[in-house]
């Protein structure tokens, strides 16, 4: 190998110069740049790399949710799925905040997220970085139980061009590519892909042993959510010298939602069509090595639409449009060896307007023909962190938000943790947080008339009047620890979470009122382990449970799986085979939200991907897998019983060059 | 061939001009030819004229401005740089040169082979490979594989590093980098297989606008990067092992010393004295946990007495 080196005559003048030793290079890992290590981080972290994200099998962002303990991912349609922390509270699991690269894409009216309109695919996923509990203090409003912030590659992370093929059963169907080129002072990537699938079998027979009586038979042959999204991102870097970046990013999804039950007749099969727009600059400058400036601005277009026939005959045209713009600056400082301080400003303005329009108003309920309502906020924070580093084993991290939010609420999230290492391996970590969230726009104008489809068209008086946000105190207990001599780390954390004020629709009066208090509390456990070089293993855990005055009362608590797990192993067979298996346990769950034929009993899913890599030569390389979930077919449903999931199996194939 | 004529040319004035003046009273004068003039060899000058005794004579020329400089016998020639050094060869080898702050593979593919009657040593400014593998694992001492990358261009003796490497119950992981557009790919396999990447003088890879998409890529790989200067560790490389300008003043100012009064210069060596950079926001970031500077040093004296 080093034949050459050795053997050439040595007239290489410009190689062997001492300017290559005194050259002058730009500071790059720049303190906002490097990430605290978890053992120092204020917050219990769960980190999801590429290797995991690949060793997953997962073609869906939001099934990685699986890997973190205590969160709970299920499906309301093929093409809906539910995130949440803590147990199935709702459909649109509202008080968690989502994060691309900084953007929040936790969008109003209803403040949920839209997870097959996202405009990334989950090849452009460098890590996501979930942080379970509240963390308003560095991540910024509606954080209430946590924030899931994921990080997409950077612009120089693609030098080169991809294409890669997904087909499988439930018309799963994806193509995308990857292209994009490294350059000294300019990169680029960018992806085009298409994602498909047909979402859940239609039932042929009754789920959870179901009785096929009443109304329940018509579950069967009931499942209407197909799914298509076209997208295309692209994100660029520009350095004119050492101290400036410039990062550009932009991306579009135009999804194809199929919406609606055969037997509704409000909510009749039919198509919604969703368009997620963004654009997106970053602005670097390292003042010193020391201290590093970053100006962030961006804006989001969402839109949905539906029209459909109602079985009178009536036209139903519905249609809501979200642009949210967001400027933030912010200062990261190294102030001292053992402190670095991160604090800064943001202004947000959201504008939504939505309409509908049917004839049906107006024929069954003697209502106008048209609703439409429009709103404009602003909300504005300030934020600061510090992280000081007391003594070699004491790490103290205080931090605050304080926030105007939409509806002119004045809030203070402070946040304090403090992290003692008995040993450079052992971290004990003790913090609590207050956070707050801002009622949804749905939530304080709920509309009281009667409205078809899927989508909302809030209204555009204030029905639920009085409402504040609602609040939490988080604390916890944390340990951290690293065998070396095992090859193994383990994290666990014990947690109280006490949320006041709690949001919740009064079934009686159809008004979201300030009502509930409840009280969350668990232990969450990761296990990461290396058997040998080639063997690794990830075990999670999590038992929880929760109480609160909702009536009746044990409602909270059933919809929270009292114990959940996951195991995710990966295994480098050979060279170019590699093989992976997940098991993902959840204990029984009855949503809050819905009835109790849509009982969930508890699930056993067990998945394996098998991969080989293989080169074409002249660069050319690739990877083909086959994917299988559900391997021993144990039905189970998700959050609407007719949503069984039965073995789904696919084959991936990915070139580079 | 050039070379040759004028190396004869040289030894001819030499023998007719020179003879007569060997016997001298006064004290001993020294040329100093910088390369430029720029930081590095400023700070050189300045701790060698402090550290030089009053009765040396120190003439200080530059070799870019004066090309044709004067041809007079010196009792020594110090020249500062590859380019000194260059210039020093080219225009007179009637005098003793003594090139420092020169990369060794530089010195030997300018003076390797070249018979001096005057005699001519060095002081290398690069590290020897067991220091630097001794550093590397007194910073990390359970690193495994150290990966390299390397490109045609590159001029280095490996044979002395693998050996370091491999007393360390570790092995070198090299990969070559073809041209800079494959630079990419060429960091992401080695990346791949290595705890640590140590970094070469070479620039065709290590530039400074390479080293950005270096950085980020090793510390997304969670691999840190070995530098070679103070500045690599501020642009975000773990640690670095270097010998600063002022520190080769003082050997050379004490070489001058000794050759004033021995007359004559020792083998070329290496730097006696090494500084250290150390990055504790990256190691933090990494979770590496970093020696105090005195603990590395300490390891270091260790490991040099163990391989002996």
């Amino acid at each position: 190998m080093f034949a050459a080196l050795l053997a050439q005559p040595t007239w290489a003048r410009e190689e062997s110069s001492e300017q290559n030793y005194f050259q002058e290079f730009p500071v790059v890992l720049s303190a906002s740049r490097l990430s605290q290590p978890q053992s120092e981080a204020p917050n219990a972290m769960t980190v999801i790399d590429r290797k995991m994200i690949e060793a997953s099998g997962f073609r869906n962002i939001a099934d990685l949710f699986k890997l973190v303990p205590g969160m709970y991912v299920s499906y309301y349609k093929g093409n809906q799925p539910v995130v949440s922390y803590h147990g199935a509270t709702d459909q649109y699991a509202r008080r968690m905040q989502v994060m691309i690269d900084g953007r929040s894409v936790y969008l109003p009216p209803v403040s949920m997220v839209d997870w097959t309109n996202l405009p990334i695919t989950i090849d452009d996923i460098e890590r996501i970085e979930v942080i379970r509990g509240p963390a308003a203090a560095s991540h910024g409003a509606n954080s209430l139980q946590g924030v899931i912030s994921i990080i997409t590659k950077d612009a120089s992370q693609m030098n080169g061009k991809s294409v890669s093929m997904r087909r499988g059963t439930h018309g799963i169907n994806d193509v995308s590519a990857h292209f994009g080129e490294q350059g000294e002072t300019f990169d680029y990537r960018m992806t085009v892909a298409y994602n498909a699938d047909n979402g859940y079998n239609n039932l042929t027979t009754m789920p959870n042993n179901i009785p096929p009586v009443g109304g329940a038979q018509l579950m069967l042959n009931n499942s209407y959510d197909s799914n298509q999204a076209r997208m295309v991102n692209f994100r660029t870097n520009y350095r004119p010298n050492g101290v400036d970046s410039f990062d550009v990013q932009m991306g579009f999804n135009h999804d194809t939602q199929v919406a609606g039950w055969k037997d509704s007749f409000g909510n009749p099969v039919h198509d919604v069509i969703a368009n997620a727009g963004f654009m997106q600059l970053d602005w670097n400058r390292v003042l010193n090595a020391s201290s590093e400036l970053r100006l962030r601005y961006y804006h989001v277009k969402q839109s949905q639409g539906e029209d459909f026939v109602l079985a009178t005959g009536h036209r139903v045209v519905q249609s809501n449009n979200t642009d949210r713009d967001e400027i933030e600056v912010q200062h990261t400082l190294q102030t001292g060896e053992g402190n670095r301080l991160v604090y800064g400003a943001g202004w947000r303005r959201d504008a939504i307007s939505a309409d509908g329009y049917s004839l049906a108003m107006t024929a069954l309920f003697a209502l106008p023909a048209s609703y439409a309502s429009s709103f404009a906020s602003d909300e504005y924070r300030i934020f600061a962190h510090d992280e000081w580093r007391i003594s070699p084993q004491l790490l103290l991290n205080t931090g605050a938000m304080f926030e105007i939010d939409r509806m002119g609420h004045q809030r203070l999230s402070p946040r304090v943790a403090m992290n003692y290492h008995l040993a450079p391996t052992q971290t004990i970590r003790m913090g609590a947080s207050v956070a707050y969230r801002t009622p949804a726009v749905i939530e304080e104008n709920y509309q009281t008339i009667p409205q078809p489809g899927l989508l909302f068209v809030p209204s555009q008086t204030v029905t639920s009047p009085g409402l504040i946000p609602e609040k939490v105190l988080s604390r916890e207990i944390g340990y951290l620890g690293e065998f070396h001599d095992l090859e193994a780390t383990l994290d666990v954390r014990l947690f109280v979470d006490e949320i006041t004020k709690g949001i919740l629709i009064s079934p009686a009066t159809g008004m979201f009122t300030n009502s509930v208090s409840s009280l969350y509390r668990g232990v969450e456990t990761t296990l990461k382990y290396s058997l040998d070089e080639r063997k690794d293993l990830i075990f999670n855990f999590s038992h929880q449970s929760a109480s609160s005055d909702v009536t009746p009362i044990g409602t909270l608590s059933r919809s929270i799986p009292k114990n959940s797990a996951s195991l995710l192993y990966s295994q480098r067979l050979s060279h170019n085979w590699s093989f992976n298996a997940s098991y993902y346990y959840q204990d029984m769950v009855q949503p809050y939200d819905r009835g109790p034929i849509d009982f969930q009993p508890s699930q056993r899913r067990a998945d394996i991907r098998l991969g080989r890599k293989f080169a074409l030569g002249k660069g050319t390389e690739g990877e083909a897998a086959l994917i299988v979930q559900n391997l021993f077919d144990e039905q189970y449903t998700e959050y609407v019983a007719n949503n069984a999931f039965n073995r789904r199996s696919y084959l991936t194939l990915t070139l580079d060059w | 061939m050039r070379l040759f004529l004028r190396y004869s040319e040289a030894l001819l004035l030499c023998l007719l001009v020179l003879l007569p003046l060997t016997s001298r009273a006064e004290g001993l004068t020294v040329t100093l030819l910088l390369s430029d003039s720029s930081t590095p060899y400023q700070a050189f000058l300045d701790t060698l004229s402090l550290r030089l005794p009053a009765s040396i004579k120190l003439i200080v020329q530059n070799p870019v401005r004066n090309e044709n400089r004067a041809t007079g016998a010196d009792d020594l020639v110090v020249a500062v740089g590859m380019k000194a050094a260059e210039a020093a060869i080219s225009t007179s080898l009637r005098s003793p040169v003594l090139a420092v702050m020169v990369p060794k593979a530089g010195y030997d593919s300018l003076f390797l082979g070249q018979s001096a009657p005057y005699g001519i040593s060095a002081i290398y400014l690069d590290q020897p490979w067991e220091r630097q593998v001794d550093f590397l694992y007194a910073v990390m001492p359970d690193v495994e594989r150290v990966g390299l990358l390397y490109s045609p261009e590159t001029r280095l003796e490996v044979a002395p590093l693998l050996n370091s490497v491999a007393n360390h119950g570790g092995s070198v992981v090299a990969q070559s980098v073809q041209s800079t557009d494959r630079l990419f790919a060429s960091l992401e396999k080695v990346l791949s297989g290595s705890d640590v990447l140590l970094a070469i003088p070479d620039s065709r890879i290590y530039s400074a606008a390479s080293i950005r998409n270096i950085l980020l890529t090793s510390y997304r790989h969670e691999v840190p990067l070995i530098g070679l200067s103070q500045g690599y560790v501020n642009a975000g490389a773990l640690a670095a092992i270097f010998t600063l300008p002022e520190q080769i003043a003082e050997q050379t100012a004490r070489q001058i010393v000794a050759f004033d009064k021995k007359r004559a210069l020792p083998t070329p060596s290496y730097p006696e004295n090494f500084s250290v950079a150390l990055n504790t926001q990256v190691a933090r970031s990494l979770e590496i946990r970093l020696p105090s500077e005195d603990e590395i040093r300490k390891r270091m004296r260790k490991a040099g007495e163990e391989g002996r």
